[in-house]
């Protein structure tokens, strides 16, 4: 096989950080090439440079045998190179037609585009690749999977042979999931080349020919897909060996510690966004919240932790009703907080290390006298939850600005978990941070369930509600379509509930 | 702040004044005999120190008052209001109270001068925080209000019957002494650094200050710790207004004894400008603040001695200003695609 692509000791460095150091990355006409990595392992800013979004420091990039210093983003298009975004770059209010053929129109003459001659042009990447998309329906209508297409197909039209796709998966369910592959595997087979970035192992496994892995902008390895297996990649991400399966046993659950009766809630735009969802959550266990995200979980963790208004029914957190409590009240009951947005709500960025840790404590007497802050206590204090957490780095004066996404998120960890809280709710506990502060986040959360702490855990991740959580509650577009104990949920089955669909024996 | 900034700044002091230097000897005249008269005029005897103290107190707390707003994301065009009104407070319980020891009298005005600040501000931060008014434009509209609302008192019921636009003289009892007669410095220089020494304290020693610097970072993680972003707001947003009125205060009790009509003519812009250079760093608002009082009474010596116009500080300040505020810039622009770029590739 040819290589199509080759990139060599690539070096990229943004002020006070080297990106990417030592990069290699080579492809081959008609495979599936995975690149992974943690996050900041300077998978994403490779890609960007073949793309020509970045130009690299030095180096060289080869695309079909002309080698180049760096391109330009028209240069990299017309050697036939396209890149799917995280964030889709879509005009909402267009049609889809008009999205795909946007800036490439087939003219009749200088100001009529030749509908008919894109439309042809497109059917035939939707029947040989089975890209199904509605030509006519607004971007705005159409689902997150379909989008997704569409900027597929965007590509395709523009000439790419060479796909960049970055974290394609997650915004997606296990079915569109493998529909996506279903696609990968069609573009294959017409000898099209494909650069898959993510970071979930088990979909790389399934779906890639090669890997090549990527850690503190280095290059690791790139090695055959069928030649490895996932704690082999797992540990070359993270250089060393890695226990992501937590052993959870099956809880002896205590009395009712949260009851939410038949809530509602409204959201940003819609009166209501949670139509009435009802659960009860137990002491010692952890009850899991799946769902694609953005159907109401986030607005019923901040209808239980106060931060947003219930608009009826009723939340009862130890035999009292919590219901439009304010934060502060909340928290002082027993209940602690995980938000889903470490740099929205979690942290105060600008804020020392210190500062952030005992932002739900500095009221406390323990830590002021009067409003005199006790700074030797809080200094003390943060520097124990530093060590025992290992916080990196470990001067507690430092702002927590420039921290790694999980430094970051182990600070809001140790602080929520430090005020021995009966109830903890963990939105996105490991959303966006690396595999080593995954594997510690998940084994804390396990060790308290054990002194009996209740824990909502919300996450879009099924691996990681599946290890963790004893029963599985599935939301789908503001209601509750399914709750399940984990010895009966499979990724399939939650998948189904999680797109509206209802199992045969109901539960 | 960083260290770096105070070099920028002193940076910023030394590059206006060498340009002032080369238009100075552009008009013909001798630059270094200039800033010679000028360093003369600022510093040199005990009236023309003591004239730069006086002018340094209401510019350092009308900046005190603006850092303070912008420490919790305010944005308090409304100091040179909340002065007119706390220097009216301060007037009337000055003319008012007659039979007064010293030490009651003072503290009196005092207070009564910061009480009618901080409840002026009360006023656009609650508009604020419960209906999405934005500050701006109801701090600068309420200047009007308490430019006009103070010049009919003293037109009328207040007035002090002598023809000109101004109130009764305040008590003996509460006039603050002069330090460096015969220039009118008095003894709110003390009070002012002291308020200055105290905003420090309140912001970075204790609860009360976690919660407004909090606030002002990141209104979101403000109410998710449980502290009511709200109250936080309308809180440092009267600290603010109650500054903005012991600058007032001080004006009347230990300048002029009276409340002259319009007698401010814009320290609270200047101290916004003063504020805004500083970057709202407490230390670096009183440096900013002395080096402009410096400057603008060294600048009537400057002319009488060398003939160079006085207008031309004014064109220095600005040179000083521009050159300030562009580093301010650069670095922004900077911060602002480092900050894009991480963005980016953290994705």
């Amino acid at each position: 096989m040819d290589k199509i692509v080759e990139m060599k000791n690539i070096t990229k460095e943004f002020p006070g950080v080297k990106a990417v150091d030592g990069g290699q990355f080579d492809l081959n006409q008609g495979e599936i090439h995975a690149l992974i990595g943690e996050n900041g392992a300077g998978k994403s800013t490779m890609m960007k440079m073949l793309y020509g979004l970045y130009t690299p420091d030095s180096g060289t990039i080869t695309v079909k045998g002309q080698e180049y210093g760096g391109l330009t983003t028209r240069e990299a298009i017309d050697l036939g190179i396209g890149m799917v975004h995280q964030e889709f770059m879509l005009v909402e209010e267009m049609t889809v037609l008009e999205n795909i053929i946007l800036g490439f129109e087939p003219k009749k003459s200088r100001n009529r585009i030749d509908f008919k001659k894109a439309i042809e042009k497109i059917e035939h990447y939707i029947e040989n690749y089975g890209l199904d998309i509605q030509l006519n329906k607004k971007v705005r209508d159409i689902s997150v999977g379909e989008a997704q297409r569409v900027e597929i197909i965007k590509t395709l039209y523009r000439g790419a042979d060479i796909l960049i796709l970055d974290e394609p998966t997650a915004v997606l369910t296990p079915q569109e999931t493998e529909k996506l592959f279903e696609i990968f595997k069609n573009l294959r087979d017409d000898n099209k080349s494909i650069i898959f970035i993510s970071h979930k192992l088990n979909e790389i496994m399934e779906i890639s020919d090669r890997i090549t892995v990527m850690r503190h902008g280095k290059h690791v390895g790139t090695v055959n897909t069928e030649d490895t297996t996932i704690p082999e990649i797992a540990k070359m991400m993270v250089g060393r060996e890695v226990f992501l399966n937590i052993e959870r046993k099956k809880p002896e659950v205590g009395e009712v510690l949260l009851s939410v009766e038949d809530v509602y809630v409204p959201g940003e735009r819609e009166l209501s966004k949670i139509k009435g969802i009802s659960f009860k959550l137990h002491r010692g266990e952890i009850l899991g919240v799946a769902g694609v995200d953005g159907n109401g979980q986030s607005e019923i963790v901040e209808a239980i932790t106060g931060l947003r208004k219930v608009e009826k029914g009723d939340i009862i957190f130890k035999g009292k009703s919590i219901k439009n409590l304010s934060p502060a009240q909340i928290r002082k009951l027993g209940i602690s907080h995980i938000p889903e947005d470490r740099n929205k709500r979690g942290l105060n960025r600008p804020f020392t290390i210190k500062e952030n840790l005992i932002a739900d404590k500095f009221q406390d007497k323990e830590f002021s006298k009067g409003i005199v802050l006790n700074e030797k206590k809080i200094k003390e204090f943060a520097e124990e939850l530093v060590k025992k957490f290992d916080i990196r780095p470990s001067d507690v004066n430092l702002s927590a600005e420039n921290l790694s996404g999980g430094n970051a998120q182990k600070i809001v960890v140790a602080r929520e978990i430090s005020n021995d809280a009966d109830l903890i709710i963990a939105s996105q506990p490991t959303r966006g941070v690396d595999i080593g502060s995954i594997e510690s986040i998940r084994k804390i959360l396990n060790d308290i369930k054990k002194k009996g702490v209740g824990i909502l855990l919300v996450s879009a991740d099924l691996q990681e509600i599946l290890s963790l959580s004893d029963r599985i509650a599935v939301m789908y577009e503001g209601r509750i379509t399914g709750i399940l104990d984990n010895e009966e949920a499979t990724e399939e089955n939650l998948g189904l509930l999680m797109t509206g669909g209802y199992l045969n024996e109901k539960v | 702040m960083k260290k770096s900034n105070y070099i920028n700044a002193i940076l910023s002091i030394l590059v206006a004044l060498i340009i002032g230097g080369i238009v100075v000897a552009f008009m013909g005249h001798n630059p270094l005999e200039a800033f010679a008269q000028l360093f003369r005029g600022a510093f040199v005897g005990k009236f023309n120190f003591g004239t730069t103290l006086e002018k340094f107190v209401p510019l350092l707390l009308a900046g005190l008052a603006f850092a303070v707003s912008s420490k919790i994301a305010v944005f308090n065009v409304g100091v040179e209001g909340q002065l007119y009104l706390g220097a009216m407070a301060a007037a009337w319980v000055g003319f008012t109270f007659s039979n007064l020891s010293k030490v009651v009298h003072i503290p009196l005005a005092i207070l009564a001068g910061m009480l009618a600040g901080a409840l002026f501000a009360a006023i656009p931060a609650i508009l604020k925080v419960y209906f999405r008014v934005n500050e701006v434009l109801t701090t600068m509209l309420l200047n009007y209000v308490a430019q006009y609302l103070t010049s009919y008192l003293v037109n009328n019921p207040f007035s002090g019957g002598t023809g000109v636009a101004q109130s009764p003289p305040i008590y003996e009892s509460a006039i603050l002494t002069r330090i460096m007669p015969p220039s009118r410095a008095n003894t709110g220089l003390f009070i002012a650094l002291g308020m200055l020494v105290f905003i420090y304290w309140l912001f970075y020693k204790t609860t009360v200050g976690y919660k407004l610097r909090s606030v002002g970072l990141n209104r979101d993680f403000t109410d998710y710790i449980g502290v009511n972003s709200r109250k936080a707001i309308i809180l440092g947003m009267m600290l603010s207004g109650a500054i903005g009125g012991l600058a007032g205060a001080i004006e009347v009790m230990g300048i002029h004894h009276s409340f002259l009509d319009n007698f401010s003519s814009g320290i609270g812009f200047d101290g916004m400008l003063a504020a805004l250079i500083a970057k709202s760093d407490f230390g670096m608002v009183a440096i900013i603040s002395f080096f402009i009082a410096s400057l603008k009474s060294g600048a009537l010596a400057m002319e009488r001695y060398t003939g160079v116009p006085k207008s031309l500080i004014d064109a220095i300040i600005a040179v000083f200003i521009l050159f300030a505020t562009m580093e301010g810039l650069f670095q922004l622009k900077r911060r602002m695609k480092s900050k894009k770029e991480v963005d980016e590739h953290v994705g």
